[in-house]
């Protein structure tokens, strides 16, 4: 569950800067949100309040019912790695590494046992679909692939809450198709609560809920219906080379 | 809570482990070339320069005035006495004290010596400076002089017409300052002494040594029997040279002869007779201080440079490793790891090439300076010193960079 109340971002500056506007919204559990609106509404700025990656200059965030508004620097930083998973526009994925370890790397840094959570991520990165592709080194992935490495990443603390911030922004279109479907496969089969920011209106049905921004503040609220979702999962961004992605999380 | 910080520890570990096996492999290579190169110029001046300083010391304790010197003291109305008395009994006193390993009794005067090279009288060359007298069995023990010499033979007990003089005095030899110099002289010539109180004496210059140390080699050596005869005194010396198997500092042994009964007399170190040298040591000491410095600084700045542009490269990543919840810490530590790292192999590779190559070869082909032939001699604790002061450098070097670019916001970090 998150909720926001009166969420208010401005970047000081000699002429400060209102990037949120007293943001209120309700998403329980298990609920993929797109959040979308033009360039410059606030939709990152949004996730990153929300991602406990930054400060926000008033308002309240309660995820999983904690206040993380009041977290200190350190609480902040075991939150994100215990409870919160991110997936970056761009490959955010560590060179020196390798797949697997890439995706093993917030279980270590919790503390895990060497044998299970290399096995935690192995499960994992099998489930995204690149059990034949853990030593790869991430120069060796394509776009689509290092996108699900970040996102086994972010699901190997089986944390409750994912953020996507235009995760297919740098993808062709099966690896959008790839990685969308992913997320909803997510949602749906483990019951993970999604935040997704994206420009591309094709990417909304693949939400439960959207939410527009606009100027910082939110515009409208749309929800998805079932078959539109269910039309998009089967159709939007497929391509002949997709047509067994499915495989995927089973 | 320890269970946190040894998890921390592994986490850095690792990161440092990949930044190692997957990293720039030439960045790595220079680095430690740099580190390695730093360290190896560290230890190889202040080790010739403590070759240097050690030689001074030994050449003074060997060649010079040994270890303690025993002099006249002063009188009942404060005045200098000129000579010792009951020498015998003094000598076996100092003699009987467990360290000692020999004492030589001497006679110093002054005199004015002349060289007629040609015997014309056309070319006299006269110089004023003190002749000393040995007991030359006695000498032998507390002087390396004799196993010296470069022409001619070392005195004899029984030698009263001859004498022998370094290098310095007789010229020649590869001689350095000749500031007192007889220009040329050589075994076999004849030499006229006049001392002091009058008498004069022709010798014949019996040998010419060099302990390639310019204080020794400006000496002028008569037997003791010989000084006596001159001087008309028996059983006194100017000074008792004292040889110690350096067991103890010399202050030790000078208690010792204190209470032995040794009281009136002055004890002096062998430090007292070097002032000069000792001068040129100390500068030594100051040089060695700042060599050491300037290649902690070379090594420090390089390893800081390294890091910093490693980190800044590696900003984005930084900044995505802090958004999965890593702690600063934790990259903190794998950056100053991986400083430590290049410093180690740099001085691990520095003590193999050190010990294997530079110091082997200065050893076989030593640096000649003034005050004799000079190898470098690495001092354990200087070396510790330049270990630890490089492993602190490295530690800044690798420290400083990385926590400035951790503790930027994880926002600015990844976009900019």
């Amino acid at each position: 569950m998150i909720t926001v109340n009166n969420l208010e971002k401005t970047y000081p500056g000699h002429v400060p800067v209102r990037a949120l506007v007293n943001v209120s919204f309700k998403i329980p559990g298990g609920q993929f949100v797109a959040i979308m609106g033009p360039s410059g509404s606030g939709k990152s700025t949004l996730l990153h309040q929300l991602a406990l990656l930054d400060n926000p200059t008033a308002g309240r965030i309660l995820l999983d019912d904690i206040d993380v508004s009041t977290l200190s620097d350190h609480m902040r930083s075991e939150f994100r790695l215990k409870r919160l998973g991110y997936v970056f526009q761009e490959y955010a994925l560590i060179p020196e590494l390798n797949a697997i370890e890439n995706a093993y790397l917030p279980l270590m840094l919790l503390g895990m046992k060497k044998r299970d959570y290399i096995r935690a991520s192995t499960d994992l990165m099998v489930k995204v679909g690149l059990g034949d592709r853990l030593k790869h080194m991430i120069s060796q992935l394509s776009g689509g692939e290092q996108q699900r490495v970040a996102i086994a990443r972010a699901l190997v603390n089986k944390s409750k809450i994912l953020f996507a911030d235009e995760p297919c922004a740098n993808l062709d279109t099966e690896n959008k198709g790839i990685v969308l479907r992913l997320l909803r496969k997510l949602c749906d089969e483990l019951g993970q609560t999604i935040l997704m920011v994206t420009h591309e209106p094709e990417q909304r049905q693949f939400a439960d809920r959207v939410i527009w921004l606009k100027d910082g503040r939110i515009e409208s609220e749309e929800t998805i219906c079932a078959e539109e979702r269910d039309d998009a999962l089967h159709n939007a961004y497929r391509t002949d080379e997709t047509a067994n992605d499915d495989q995927f999380l089973k | 809570m320890i269970g946190q910080i040894w998890n921390d520890l592994k986490s850095s570990l690792f990161l440092f482990s990949k930044y190692i096996t997957r990293g720039n492999k030439g960045t790595l290579i220079l680095t430690v070339l740099v580190a390695t190169l730093a360290f190896l110029q560290i230890n190889t001046i202040s080790g010739i320069l403590s070759g240097a300083v050690s030689l001074i010391y030994q050449q003074a304790k060997t060649n010079y005035v040994s270890n303690l010197v025993v002099q006249p003291g002063k009188d009942a109305w404060g005045n200098s006495e000129k000579y010792l008395t009951q020498v015998t009994a003094l000598k076996r006193k100092i003699d009987a004290i467990p360290g000692v390993i020999a004492s030589s009794a001497r006679y110093t005067t002054g005199s004015i010596v002349s060289y007629d090279p040609d015997k014309t009288g056309r070319d006299v060359r006269t110089i004023s400076w003190p002749v000393t007298s040995i007991d030359p069995s006695e000498d032998m023990q507390v002087s390396d002089i004799s196993r010296h010499m470069v022409s001619g033979r070392f005195l004899d007990e029984s030698d009263r017409d001859q004498v022998i003089m370094g290098r310095e005095i007789s010229g020649g030899f590869g001689a350095t300052l000749e500031v007192q110099s007889l220009k040329g002289a050589q075994v076999g010539d004849e030499i006229t002494v006049s001392y002091q109180n009058g008498v004069v004496r022709k010798y014949t210059i019996k040998g010419i040594y060099t302990v390639v140390f310019p204080l020794s080699d400006m000496s002028i050596f008569v037997t003791q029997k010989e000084m006596e005869s001159v001087l008309g005194l028996h059983d006194r010396a100017s000074e008792i040279l004292i040889k110690t198997d350096e067991s103890y500092p010399e202050q030790y042994y000078i208690d010792q002869l204190r209470r032995a009964g040794i009281v009136l007399q002055d004890i002096k170190q062998w430090k007292d007779f070097i002032g000069l040298v000792l001068g040129i040591a100390q500068s030594f000491d100051i040089i060695k201080r700042i060599i050491l410095f300037v290649g902690l600084m070379v090594a420090g700045v390089t390893i800081f440079i390294v890091i910093f542009i490693a980190t800044i490269s590696r900003k984005k990543q930084i900044g995505i490793m802090k958004a999965i919840g890593m702690k600063q810490q934790i990259i903190v530590m794998s950056y100053v790891f991986l400083a430590l790292f290049y410093a180690l192999i740099g001085i691990g590779v520095g003590t193999i090439v050190l010990e294997t190559l530079i110091v082997p070869y200065f050893v076989a082909h030593p640096l000649s300076f003034p005050m004799g032939f000079v190898s470098p001699q690495i001092v354990p604790s200087e070396f510790l010193v330049s270990v630890i002061s490089m492993i602190l450098v490295s530690i800044a070097g690798g420290f400083i960079p990385s926590w400035r670019v951790t503790r930027e916001n994880i926002i600015k970090a990844i976009w900019g």
